[in-house]
């Protein structure tokens, strides 16, 4: 859950009273740019990407212009521009026109929490303006500070004199920075960056800080960002429908996190526990059709709309359905497993079979019943499997499980297809 | 004030020592204990750590218990009060919901000053909450363990506290021993001791840090701590990728660190650990790096590249703990706890290749478990037949569900458009056994029910007879006679099936009809063969027996009789008869073992429901409705008795099938119906957790009780329409493929009456009459409306060239009624107007002879719809008995209201 971009980004510091460059969305009319070329003597054209993407300037993906000409010609080309990161190309959904800061410095900030203070931190630089890792260490600040209290001016004013910052930026930061805590803490933040802030001169004729550029991550567990209002879709390219549908689900009791990792996959793996999650990920790599935490003793109704989800979107495809943990703690392992193997069951009547190779590992509560329910439902619908105690090596069993996909791609399949009666390629 | 903590640490931290983590002095208050992870985790940690919990919190509970082995643990609405009533405590659990968690932290340790430390079992807590959590831990000097983690334990004290650590049998686990874990995950930190204990290691100290952004005890803590433990003389540690936690540490004892998660770099959103998603440098990658360094070794360990030193390994494979350990404590002169106790080779529990052929490296053959779950498995095979979990079922069935869009109920997973197509003793046994059934299990059923449905001489016919004279509907009369069907009549045939059931349970026996399987896989004890045998022939049971033979049925039960011998009472041959029935999906599971010894009493029921349906003088010695006995006996089917009973006649094959479909579409309408109601309450009062005190035919009372001339009898509103419509034409064959009748013009005079009708009722501000059968409340507002069962039908009907003027004239009814103004867009015609076109269809011939008045027509549409939901009320009570509680569908007083 990212935002990134002042059409967003605007907004959202005006809430926190703390100044922006002005920005028009993808809808302003040529007389809205015009007038903004004129106030500000130049203006940024920048694509819209939804999420967190950055490094767009790097990539020729930021235009400037001083008329409207040019300005229409950039929206042209960065309209449906697409940006590379790693293997995901993005694809733009409009452009931003953003008003030019005149200044003679540029400020980096940013606010998120750290694992080496266990505390809030604040990070400063008046080097800003680009890439933060680019910067020697000395010429960058972090300074944790107590939440209770938040972040306050002496924070700020202790920063910059460390850094050595130039005495005309102090006292407009120390000023505004502070404003941004509230925007960060109060909203379900969990990082805020800025850069460049720029420091303009204002009327009176001392520095103003203005944002003209805006980067956040939320906090998927905070409701405090339901406080902004914004837009319902603007997350929603960030998980694709079988995810979105599977995080309905979400609530504190029984987890349902979830992540797709391979859509042409053929392991099925629904697991249980943060660690088991680490541990087949890390073995599965790209056989598995996703990464998953069910742990957490979902209740029978939670657990089985979750596989139903599971089972509705991947098995068809699935040449093994891999239920795996480790010895649970607390949870109910007939409850799950009962409520897994319903699921199947019912994805079989309706769907009618499938050839799979079902392959199983866990300990935990009620293991026996558990195992004992999910063993009748295969055996009734006919497919082969193995059922392991928790006294297997769970990486063993999920290099079984590896196994059988092999021998399933391998002839495997067909065989188990023939023996469900149906043809050899289903 | 805060408290002074250890100097060595630039924030605070207060335990010194591992020992002081989880100690038998400890006593523990629990926030939100009678949560529904608190309730089933507090009590095994309370008792297996000698009673440490003094008392919990739940607001608005105050004075309930929480009940555990070690005694009953009193619980208050806040914290104060229970300190006000004496408790003192030193530690703090938290099972609160996450946005309730920082504030139960603040009430911990701002009302009770002696707090030393706190454990937050909750997961999914934000961000922001966590940060001042940490914050309020260090303000007052108080550790804090977690969030989203799974508390703490101690072998050699045998103390758990939070979470569930080594699961609801903890002494299994945390087998005392010189090593301590940290770990990342919980489930790990108990798997981890069971890999270890399996590998011949205790453990001493067990963490289980949680893995959220803030950890808050975290590994420096635990270094610290563990080196100040003579108990510890090494640690496993599982870390996972994110957080600089683990960069920064020395240990001054030998330690294997698991490392796992270098594929999750590729993931951009934590899945389960919210804190284990890594940046650039604290990847796993990065964290095996500081670890290797600080142990001096190159590489990681695996088996076969055995690397480590004295100070410790890494190992990216959880399983190769136990051997790393070992490896690292011999270089240190250190020997196991105890012997090994296995290894953690491949071992499947169960397995099946279903007839495949597998390759070798699959093809693992199915081990003994260890104990006791071996001896769990040798039980669980042992027994015959599902066990239902038992849970509230108000409102609630495994036998029903109906979708809210199409509102098509399935019964069992059949939909009623398929259980259309099936005849009566079909569905009625899908209801029961859960699977349809085949022409054997037909013929089996069809004898079971027919040798009962011939009342003569028997109270209940005089029961119902009595309650049609005194002015009673169908379904009172039928009930009078269900209500004398109690458990004594068919006490034999329940035993009898009891018997059958323990003879065959482990003999391989997959179907009952199976003509090679062995007759006599046990020997029937002589209390057994009493339940089977009669001293003298039972001329029922002849004429049963015979009957099966001339139905060409075939059963493993049935030749089990008759191999012992004897004389086979009725009961028995009926017992034989439903058992043979339910074999297979009692053998999968599917059924119950109390579903399959009740099925003889639901087949006598089902038989007597069809008998006392009709009036007694149709019952005669010899003969039923004027059918002999020995060929209703020898060849009826269920769906032919009750076309029989309703009608007096002779069903023919092109009579039997619309009726067949009727009943087939009004099994079931789902568990909110007031007869599924009626027959889940009479199970619930009677308490389905003793099962064998459920009066079945009550149950079937209570159906019949809770319909009437509204629910079941409304089916008449739709003849009566119809034969207003038609009485005045001269319609004699309603199945004719050309009636003779002017249907456009019939509807378009119908819907201009009742247009003017409608306008005359508006001016007069009266309400305006529904026309029966025409629109529904989920199929309407497009321009042209269909029910999707009404649809399905008419489809099933013009494929067998079948045709019924009712049904065509309610089409263009509808048509006529859109076409003149009357409605908005085409209403569509409903499943009551099916029905009632079906069931007149039937009835016509004998109202236009005058046989039939309109009491006679309006009795027979409401027992044609009994008739039909008799099965789904079956399913109903029967699944309310597997799996229901004593009294569950009762209304608790605070969602009752009350007017005046």
């Amino acid at each position: 859950m990212n935002i990134s971009g002042m059409l967003h980004g605007a907004g959202l510091l005006k809430l926190a009273g703390f100044p922006a460059a002005e920005v028009l969305g993808p809808e302003a009319s040529e007389h809205e740019i015009h007038s903004l070329i004129e106030r500000c003597g130049a203006v940024f054209i920048k694509p819209i990407f939804k999420g967190g993407i950055g490094k767009k300037g790097k990539s020729g993906l930021i235009g400037r212009a001083k008329d409207l000409k040019t300005a229409l010609a950039e929206k042209e080309r960065l309209y449906f521009a697409e940006h590379r990161v790693g293997n995901v190309v993005y694809k733009s959904r409009g452009v931003t026109f953003e008003g030019a800061v005149p200044a003679e410095h540029e400020i980096y900030f940013s606010l998120t929490d750290s694992t080496r203070y266990r505390a809030p931190v604040m990070t400063l630089t008046h080097h800003g303006g680009m890439d933060i890792e680019e910067l020697d260490k000395s010429q960058i600040i972090e300074a944790p500070f107590d939440p209770l209290t938040g972040l306050k001016s002496f924070i700020v004013s202790n920063a910059l004199s460390d850094l050595g910052a130039p005495r005309e930026i102090v006292s407009p930061l120390v000023q505004y920075l502070p404003k941004l805590w509230d925007l960060f803490h109060h909203n379900g933040m969990s990082t805020l960056e800025l850069n460049p802030i720029r420091m303009t001169e204002s009327k009176s004729g001392s520095l103003l800080p203005v944002a003209c550029d805006f980067k956040c991550g939320f906090d998927r567990d905070d409701p405090r960002v339901g406080r902004l209002t914004l837009p319902d879709d603007l997350f929603v390219t960030e998980a694709n429908d079988f995810e979105q549908e599977i995080n309905e689900l979400r609530t504190y009791q029984g987890q349902s996190d979830v992540y797709v990792i391979n859509e042409k996959g053929t392991i099925l793996a629904p697991t249980f526990g943060g660690g088991a999650n680490s541990l087949v990920t890390e073995v599965l790599g790209n056989d598995a059709i996703i990464s998953s935490d069910f742990g957490g003793n979902p209740p029978y109704e939670k657990m089985y709309e979750v596989m139903r989800i599971c089972l509705k979107y991947y098995l068809k495809q699935s040449n093994v359905l891999f239920i795996i943990g480790g010895k649970a703690n607390n949870t109910d392992i007939f409850v799950t497993f009962r409520a897994m193997a319903d699921a199947l069951r019912d994805y079989f009547s309706e769907h009618g079979p499938t050839p799979l190779y079902v392959v199983i590992g866990r300990g935990g509560p009620q293991l026996i019943r558990g195992m004992g329910v999910f063993k009748d439902v295969l055996d009734a619908l006919r497919i082969p499997y193995r059922i392991f105690g928790f006294d297997s090596a769970m990486t063993d069993v999920v290099n079984y499980a590896q196994e059988a996909d092999r021998w399933m791609k391998s002839g495997g399949r067909a065989e188990v297809a023939k023996s469900l009666g149906l043809p050899a390629d289903a | 004030m805060r408290k002074p903590g250890i100097e060595k640490f630039k924030y605070f931290v207060g335990i010194r020592s591992l020992a002081e983590i989880a100690t038998a002095e400890d006593r523990v208050c629990v926030l939100n204990i009678l949560g529904n992870e608190s309730r089933s985790v507090t009590p095994i940690s309370h008792a297996y750590s000698g009673g440490n919990v003094v008392f919990g919190t739940s607001p608005g509970r105050r004075g309930q218990v929480l009940e555990t082995r070690a005694g009953n643990i009193p619980v208050y609405n806040n914290v104060r009060e229970g300190m006000d009533a004496g408790h003192k405590f030193n530690i703090g659990v938290v099972y609160l919901p996450p946005a309730a968690v920082r504030d139960g932290v603040a009430e911990l340790i701002r009302i009770n000053p002696d707090v030393e430390k706190v454990i937050i079992l909750t997961e999914k807590i934000s961000v922001h909450d966590s940060r001042e959590i940490r914050a309020l831990g260090q303000q007052r000097g108080v550790d804090i363990f977690g969030a989203n983690c799974l508390g703490v334990a101690d072998s050699w004290n045998h103390v758990r506290i939070g979470g569930a650590l080594g699961g609801d049998k903890p002494e299994e686990t945390l087998r005392k021993g010189s090593i301590a874990i940290y770990s990342n995950s919980g489930n790990f930190t108990t798997t981890i001791a069971n890999y270890l204990s399996i590998g011949g290691w205790g453990t001493t100290t067990l963490i289980s840090s949680g893995k959220d952004v803030y950890i808050n005890y975290a590994t420096p803590e635990f270094a610290f701590a563990m080196a100040n433990d003579a108990r510890t003389k090494a640690a496993v540690m599982y870390s996972e990728p994110g957080g600089y936690y683990e960069q920064e540490v020395t240990f001054e004892k030998p330690v294997v660190a698991c490392v796992v998660g270098r594929w999750k770099a590729n993931l951009t959103r934590a899945v389960g650990h919210a804190g284990a998603i890594a940046g650039s440098g604290d990847d796993a990658r990065a964290k095996e790096g500081w670890f290797m360094e600080k142990f001096g070794v190159k590489d990681l360990f695996t088996p076969d590249n055995p690397v480590c030193s004295n100070k410790g390994a890494v190992v990216t494979n959880i399983a190769h703990i136990p051997q790393a350990l070992t490896e690292v404590m011999r270089l240190n002169g250190i020997e196991r706890d105890f012997p090994p106790e296995g290894n953690l080779e491949l071992k499947p529990w169960f397995g099946d290749d279903q007839g495949l052929k597998l390759p070798v490296a699959l093809n693992i053959p199915v081990v003994k478990a260890m104990s006791p779950y071996d001896e769990q498995i040798a039980e669980l095979l042992k027994n015959v037949g599902a066990i239902f979990p038992r849970q509230t079922m108000k409102d609630c069935s495994g036998s029903s569900v109906m979708d809210p869009k199409t509102q098509v109920t399935k019964v069992n997973g059949i939909s009623i458009l398929d259980t259309a197509k099936q005849p009566l003793e079909s569905n009625l046994c899908l209801s029961l056994v859960r699977e349809l059934n085949d022409a054997n299990d037909n013929a089996l059923f069809n004898l079971a029910v027919a040798a009962h449905v011939n009342l003569h001489g028997d109270a209940a016919l005089a029961a119902a007879d009595a309650s049609r004279e005194a002015g009673n509907a169908p379904n009172t009369a039928i009930s009078a006679a269900i209500a004398l069907i109690g458990p004594k009549r068919v006490d034999g045939a329940r035993k009898a099936a009891d018997t059958l059931i323990e003879l065959f349970a482990h003999s391989g026996l997959l179907k009952g009809e199976d003509e090679q399987a062995n007759t006599t896989p046990a020997t029937a004890t002589p209390e057994q063969l009493a339940t089977l045998l009669g001293k003298f022939p039972d001329a029922l049971a002849e004429a049963m027996l015979d009957a099966f033979d001339k139905r060409g049925a075939k059963s493993v039960f049935v030749r089990h009789l008759r191999a012992l011998g004897g004389h086979p009472t009725a009961g028995a041959v009926l017992a034989a008869l439903t058992t043979t029935i339910a074999w297979e999906p009692l053998v999968r599971k599917r059924i119950s073992k109390l579903t399959v010894r009740n099925l003889p009493w639901y087949a006598r029921l089902f038989g007597v429901f069809i008998g006392s349906a009709t009036e007694g003088a149709r019952h005669q010695p010899d003969k039923f409705c004027g059918v002999s006995n020995e060929e209703i006996l020898q060849s009826w089917t269920v769906t032919q008795l009750a076309y029989l009973s309703l009608m007096a006649e002779r069903p023919t094959p092109s009579s039997l099938f619309p009726f067949q479909v009727m009943l087939g579409l009004i099994i079931s309408n789902g568990v909110g119906t007031i007869s599924a109601q009626g027959c889940k309450g009479a199970v619930s009062a009677d308490g389905p957790e003793t099962p064998e005190r459920v009066q079945i035919n009550k149950g079937m009372i209570g159906f019949l009780t809770h319909t009437g001339f509204a629910h079941g009898g409304n089916g008449y509103e739709g003849i009566q329409f119809l034969i207003e419509s038609f009485a005045g034409t001269p319609l004699a064959d309603a199945g004719a493929a050309d009636p003779g009748l002017d249907l456009k013009k019939m509807a378009t005079d119908f819907a201009l009456a009742f247009n003017k009708e409608k306008k005359a009722s508006k001016s007069l501000g009266t309400p305006v009459r529904n026309i029966p059968g025409v629109n529904h409340p989920v199929f309407k507002g497009h321009p042209v409306n269909h029910d999707p069962r009404e649809v399905y039908i008419a489809d099933l009907f013009a494929e067998r060239g079948e045709k019924n003027v009712f049904h065509d004239f309610y089409r263009a009814l509808v048509q006529a009624l859109y076409d003149n103004g009357v409605t908005a867009n085409v209403f569509c015609v409903n499943i009551d107007a099916i029905i009632a076109a079906l069931l007149l269809k039937l009835l016509w011939p004998r109202y236009r002879r005058n046989e039939l008045g309109e009491s006679s027509m309006e009795m027979a549409a409401f027992t044609a719809f009994l008739l039909g939901r008799m099965a789904g009320c079956a399913g109903e009570i029967d699944d309310h008995i597997n799996r229901g509680r004593n009294m569950d569908t009762r209304t608790p007083a605070s969602e009752c209201s009350h007017v005046s």
